[in-house]
């Protein structure tokens, strides 16, 4: 893939793809003690289908934050956020739940495995959370191999078993990956995925992840302080004080 | 499905969970066991309690106005009413009577007596005139013989006494065939015949003697048993002192500490006589057909139906307020009550090892919601609602109540069931007694397990194991997934 501009946008944009996502006047403030911090002054940004976006910016600049207002983990002051055309603040928390769960995959820096699981298990947690007890137990072994196969094209194959204390950061990062891709979402959140690994391991892992998005067509959006991933992106946002102020 | 598996994955990685485990194991197993026991001891103790004691006991005021008649000395009347009541298998009449053991003429014996201080109530003892128609019953037989011999037929004839003989005895024997019990068995038919009356003008009447009194005295059957006690004279308006001598024919043993130390059973005319006739009866015996069903109703009943023939007085006697007509169980009400209460008493003692319990499991899912604040995080990421998160550490909960809890019904119900083998077990290897079988009359320990109460105690420690899971859980649903997330 040809590397782009952080702040040029395409030079030949593509065929009107569907837009994934989408969200506008995205604003964000948190209170800390008496002083209200804001921390995104009304984001717009787009995310097409099969588009890899990197949202760059210093430390501070509100990236984290506006990932979470897009994976409707955290809610936005004010603002709309829409994923595949449901505005997934304005529906039912339970609703809200379901549309994280099936429509998008979190790869986040610190891997955040449950200790207490195996690798598959982990690989396994989105889809005993979207299904109930009935169905799960009847896909039992399809789920198994399912999960067994993903994790042996990450190169797992032996570590299936293994709780994350026993496996290294990059192993972590890779059942994570899996996880996020288990339930196949349209749009995966990754916040910094090679943050906390070593350079080597590092590419290795971030290699495999734009290979499947690349595989999968997914809409993408990787959060990245690092210039040379965020070349490897087809779009690059930049932001500033919690503003877009390149790319958007 | 995430809630159940993750749940239990937690439960069984966390050792600290052990303790909540085990916490309900102990209060759930304690409470069947004790609760078992007790209700064996109550039931064990209605029996004993009970003795000889008919379903229903009527009181007479006897001289007291009632209905504008005065309530006869004599319990003819009193009988035929209650025993043209459908409800009545038999009643007959008694007359119960304080008396002392005298003995002047064994000094040896009368010396024990007196200078026996800490048992001093062994002087003092009930005297209890009774009425068994040995003659009757063993003239049904021959005249049904004599009938059939004639080609006639004739019919069992009920005889309306309270017990008959045999039935009396084995009352007194209690339920343990094949015990020897007894020091001196009497003759059934008739308990209270005399083996001899050498050098006496008049056979002296034969008494039943309770077996721990007998054998604290030292007696022996055939032996004078001299009896003291003091009677109304009218004629000198004043209390007299009667003596008379009995003999021994016979010991009962009902397994009641009181009624074995204290009461002497003999035919109630010869009670009645050695009381100068000042009295014939005290309380009327009542035999119902079904007590359970008819026994509270029937004392109702009673109590109106003969306050208005004036063969009871109407309203409530002098006696702490009881009625003249009482069920059993109100007559020895307090002792059966102070047992229910102590058993009440130890269910709510032992509850409070099942809120202890509940106080291990807030701790340990208290700290575990405060470890598990990423785990929060990223389920809600992955797509958990609140309450789901509520519901997976509630079933944390759910587990260590369903481990626990039926650990501890089998464990306790075994126990329950095996307490004497238990006990002698403990006994023998650490050498000390721990049910001293001689205090209590049982030669057992009683248990008697019942199924509802060991599904309301495991059904109580659910609650309580998911009432106080229920405030961790809900401050893990409360908690912002980010903030989790953010957790290292």
């Amino acid at each position: 893939m040809e590397p782009r501009s952080r702040t040029s946008p395409r030079s030949s944009p593509p065929a009107p793809a569907e837009v994934v996502l989408a969200a506008r006047g995205i604003t964000k403030s948190y209170e800390i003690g008496e002083r209200r911090l804001e921390i995104l002054h009304g984001v717009d940004l787009e995310l097409h289908a099969g588009e890899l976006l990197a949202l760059v910016g210093s430390s501070g600049a509100g990236k984290s934050t506006l990932l979470h207002c897009l994976g409707l983990l955290d809610r936005p002051d004010r603002g709309t956020v829409e994923l595949l055309g449901v505005s997934g603040w304005d529906v039912p928390l339970v609703e809200r739940a379901r549309v994280r769960n099936a429509q998008v995959g979190f790869v986040f820096q610190f891997y955040h495995l449950l200790p207490e699981l195996t690798a598959l298990e982990n690989v396994l947690l989105p889809a005993m959370i979207g299904e109930s007890r009935l169905t799960f137990t009847g896909k039992k072994k399809e789920h198994r191999e399912r999960g067994a196969a993903l994790l042996e094209r990450f190169g797992l194959a032996e570590r299936m078993t293994h709780r994350p204390s026993q496996l290294s950061g990059g192993e972590r990062q890779r059942v994570a990956m899996a996880r996020a891709l288990y339930l196949d979402p349209p749009l995966l959140l990754a916040d910094e995925p090679t943050g906390n690994l070593d350079s080597a391991t590092g590419a290795a892992v971030l290699e495999l992840l734009l290979e499947e998005q690349r595989r999968r067509r997914l809409s993408m959006i990787l959060v990245t302080h690092d210039e040379k991933i965020a070349q490897k992106c087809e779009r690059v946002v930049s932001m500033k004080d919690g503003r877009i102020v390149g790319g958007g | 499905m995430y809630r159940s598996f993750l749940s239990w994955r937690y439960l069984v990685s966390r050792p600290t969970n052990l303790i909540g485990i085990c916490g309900i194991l102990v209060g759930v197993g304690a409470l069947i066991l004790i609760l078992s026991i007790m209700t064996g001891f109550l039931e064990e103790s209605r029996r004993t309690v009970r003795g000889t004691l008919s379903d229903v006991i009527v009181n007479p005021l006897q001289g007291e106005s009632a209905n504008g008649r005065t309530i006869s000395a004599h319990p003819g009347e009193l009988l035929t009413a209650l025993r043209a009541d459908e409800r009545v298998a038999a009643a007959t009449a008694q007359l119960a009577w304080a008396g002392v053991i005298t003995q002047r003429d064994d000094p040896e014996m009368f010396q024990r007596i007196l200078a026996d201080q800490n048992n001093s109530q062994l002087l003092g003892a009930q005297i209890v005139g009774i009425d068994v128609r040995g003659l009757e019953r063993l003239a049904q037989p021959a005249f049904a013989a004599l009938a059939r011999s004639m080609g006639g037929f004739w019919p069992a004839q009920p005889i309306q006494d309270e017990l008959d003989a045999s039935a009396f005895l084995y009352s007194l024997q209690g339920d343990e065939p094949g015990e020897p019990w007894t020091v001196a068995a009497p003759n059934p038919l008739f308990p209270f015949a005399s083996l001899k009356s050498a050098g006496s003008a008049r056979p002296k009447a034969g008494v039943l003697i309770g077996e721990q009194l007998f054998n604290q005295l030292r007696m022996r059957v055939g032996q004078e048993l001299e009896l003291g006690t003091v009677v109304w004279d009218p004629a000198r308006d004043d209390w007299q002192m009667n003596n008379r001598k009995f003999v021994i024919t016979g010991t009962f043993r009902t397994r009641d500490n009181e009624t074995d130390n204290g009461r002497i059973y003999l035919d109630r005319r010869e009670l009645a006589d050695f009381l100068g006739q000042s009295r014939r009866y005290t309380q009327v015996l009542v035999s119902l057909k079904d007590y359970e069903r008819d026994g509270a109703r029937f004392t109702l009943d009673m109590r109106k139906e003969l306050a208005e023939r004036g063969l009871i007085a109407a309203g409530e006697d002098h006696f702490g307020g009881r009625q003249e007509v009482r069920t059993w169980e109100e007559f020895r009400g307090n002792l059966l009550g102070a047992i229910e209460n102590e058993r009440v008493l130890m269910g709510i003692m032992l509850s409070l090892v099942l809120v202890v319990a509940g106080f291990t499991i807030f701790a340990i899912l208290s700290m575990m919601v405060t470890e598990k604040r990423r785990d929060v995080g990223i389920l809600s990421a992955l797509g958990a609602t609140p309450r789901g998160i509520q519901q997976l550490f509630l079933m944390i909960a759910f587990w260590d109540a369903l481990v626990g809890g039926v650990l501890g019904a089998v464990i306790g119900t075994w126990g329950a069931l095996e307490i004497d083998a238990i006990e002698r077990w403990l006994s023998r290897t650490f050498g000390v007694q721990i049910f001293d079988r001689k205090v209590y009359l049982f030669d057992h320990i009683p248990s008697v397990v019942q199924p509802l109460w060991v599904g309301t105690i495991v059904l109580g420690a659910f609650v309580c194991a998911l009432l106080f899971a229920a405030i961790p859980a809900w401050r893990a649903a409360r908690l912002d997934p980010l903030e989790a997330l953010r957790y290292e």
